[in-house]
């Protein structure tokens, strides 16, 4: 990946990237029990602008090798411990997953945005897309899948500094919704303790609270909804997360809304998405970005990936600093 | 300003002449999906296969396009294309075989997954994963849908010998499938789902059945010689 950025101040910044993601499924004579994921990249930047899709890059400026995803999934666990009759009535049920992953709030758990420069809500929300965590994820049954975890709360390192760590919840629509109907959706509820230096430094006054280890006492509950429709010339999604809760004792409340067009010929699409964080007695950030795709490549599954993107972000409110607009001009390829 | 014109630069040079992507069809959520298909599974696994690793790898492709009789698209059927069989199992009895395979379409990608006997080969469901198209809702219905449960391979091969001896036979079971009322704009989906039906079949001749339905693709073939050799 290649990405280029620039404010209207003609402060620029780029990233260049190469990486790799290994995927392995183990299997006995009768079943796939477990796979795993590894996703690593070797990243230069030089300069930072607060591009969405490099918000935990600010602290990592000119070489580095960063992870991803790693983690493991186990497949129907409970299958040593049942007879053939409750195996059949569990499959799919009970499956384990250990390791770095989406935060399991809102659509990202569902929506691979690896190397997307338009994000979902996560990252502005905790401070961190991804997590540590384990914990059980399924379907409850042919309408309605489960994901219930435990995460670290500590955001890209695995570490722990007194925090009490998150427990996660999300109850989302079953995939066949998808694929008859185009639709997608889900409730999500977390709580717990996590570490975000951000949230702090945002709000001094929380420090005081937090102690000396950036703790942040966090609440959310979220609802989100995507909707695919072929229209005549290709196909429109409209998209929108909703949460609410607490960091600490302020309120915050996220709103994301997003609309995309993509050609039939899945060789090119527009997009548009607002954004908005907001914190009681901070105020909010909030962004309107537009975004320009040709791809080369542009697989359905997401294994063969080649585009080029235009993308600017107008910020509109800031909670701190002056609002600027940023254009992204980003190369990608996956293969 | 410099660096991003030498990006635009990059990027121009870096511009494929024609994709040459490598493409797999799978189940969005394989459990679930598999419990629906046989509700008394216990366990199901899963098989990768790729022309690049199987033994005559060059001559099987080859042969699939001969038996799809038409080209492979180079975006969705190319030679390092990976396929996903699914095989079902009750206990350590295997009760069913579940194949997809990605075919272009009009509206783009449509993803035509099979059910399957795992002794005969005979079709037991026949569902889209992925279907975007002006008559999707039409190809999805159970009318259309149904009209598959029960035909092989052989019904296929056989569809192509009927063609050049005796069109119109009766026992030509493909030839009495009824395509569902649509706009004109929807033929080239049903058109293409139909290529798709075939192609998963001849795959999973390939992969599982040993290929089984090869004499009648023989007879078929052999029918279609000798009738360009009379026009001759």
């Amino acid at each position: 990946m290649s990405q280029f950025d620039m404010n209207e101040r003609g402060k620029s910044a780029s990233r260049q990237s190469i990486g790799f993601e290994a995927l392995k499924k183990f299997s006995s004579a009768t079943a796939t029990l477990a796979s795993i994921d590894f996703q690593g990249r070797l990243v230069r930047r030089d300069g930072f602008n607060p591009v969405q899709n490099d918000m935990e890059g600010q602290g990592r400026p000119g070489w580095a090798f960063e992870y991803h995803n790693a983690y493991l999934d186990l497949y129907n666990v409970l299958n040593p411990l049942l007879s053939d009759e409750q195996r059949s009535a569990t499959v799919g049920h009970f499956n384990l997953r250990a390791g770095r992953f989406y935060v399991p709030f809102g659509l990202n758990l569902q929506t691979d945005t690896h190397g997307t420069v338009l994000q979902l809500s996560n990252d502005r929300n905790f401070g961190f897309e991804r997590d540590w965590y384990t914990g059980f994820w399924g379907a409850i049954n042919p309408h309605v899948n489960y994901d219930v975890y435990y995460l670290a709360g500590s955001g890209y390192d695995l570490k722990f500094k007194g925090q009490s760590g998150l427990g996660a919840i999300r109850i989302s629509l079953a995939n066949k919704y998808s694929y008859e109907y185009g639709l997608e959706g889900g409730l999500s509820i977390l709580g717990g303790e996590r570490l975000s230096p951000d949230a702090i430094t945002r709000r001094q006054t929380l420090a005081r609270d937090a102690g000396s280890e950036n703790r942040v006492a966090t609440k959310r509950v979220g609802l989100d909804g995507r909707y695919r429709q072929a229209v005549p010339t290709g196909l429109l999604t409209v998209t929108s997360e909703l949460s609410g809760g607490r960091d600490l004792s302020s309120t915050v409340f996220t709103q994301l809304y997003q609309a995309e067009y993509l050609r039939a010929s899945r060789q090119w699409g527009v997009s548009v998405q607002y954004r908005r964080f907001q914190q009681e007695g901070l105020g909010a950030d909030a962004s309107i970005i537009g975004e320009v795709s040709w791809y080369f490549r542009n697989d359905i599954g997401n294994s063969n990936l080649h585009w080029i993107k235009l993308n600017v972000e107008r910020q509109l409110e800031q909670m701190q600093g002056p609002h600027s607009t940023i254009a992204t001009l980003q190369y990608y390829f996956y293969q | 300003m410099k660096s991003i014109i030498l990006f635009m630069l990059f990027a121009v040079l870096a511009m494929p002449q024609q994709a040459f992507a490598a493409i797999g069809c799978t189940l969005s959520n394989p459990a679930e999906d598999l419990k629906y298909l046989y509700p008394e599974m216990t366990t199901y696994k899963e098989d990768l296969n790729e022309f690049p690793l199987l033994k005559d790898g060059t001559e099987l492709f080859r042969a699939l396009r001969e038996r799809l009789g038409s080209d492979l698209d180079p975006i969705y059927e190319t030679y390092e294309t990976p396929y996903t069989v699914y095989s079902v199992f009750k206990g350590q009895q295997k009760i069913g075989v579940v194949h997809g395979v990605n075919v272009p379409g009009k509206g783009g990608v449509i993803q035509v997954f099979l059910s399957m006997d795992p002794q005969a080969g005979a079709i037991r469901k026949f569902f889209f994963q992925r279907l975007e198209s002006p008559a999707a809702r039409q190809l999805r219905s159970k009318e259309f849908l149904s009209q598959f449960e029960g035909l092989t391979l052989g019904d296929f091969y056989k569809h192509d010998y009927y063609a050049t001896v005796d069109p119109g036979a009766k026992a030509d079971k493909v030839a009495a499938i009824t395509p569902p009322a649509f706009d004109p704009s929807g033929r080239p989906d049903y058109e293409a789902s139909l290529r798709g039906i075939r192609k998963n079949l001849i795959l999973v001749d390939f992969f599982v059945y040993g290929k089984k339905f090869e004499p009648y693709f023989e007879r078929a073939k052999q029918a279609a010689e000798k009738a360009k050799a009379r026009k001759e």
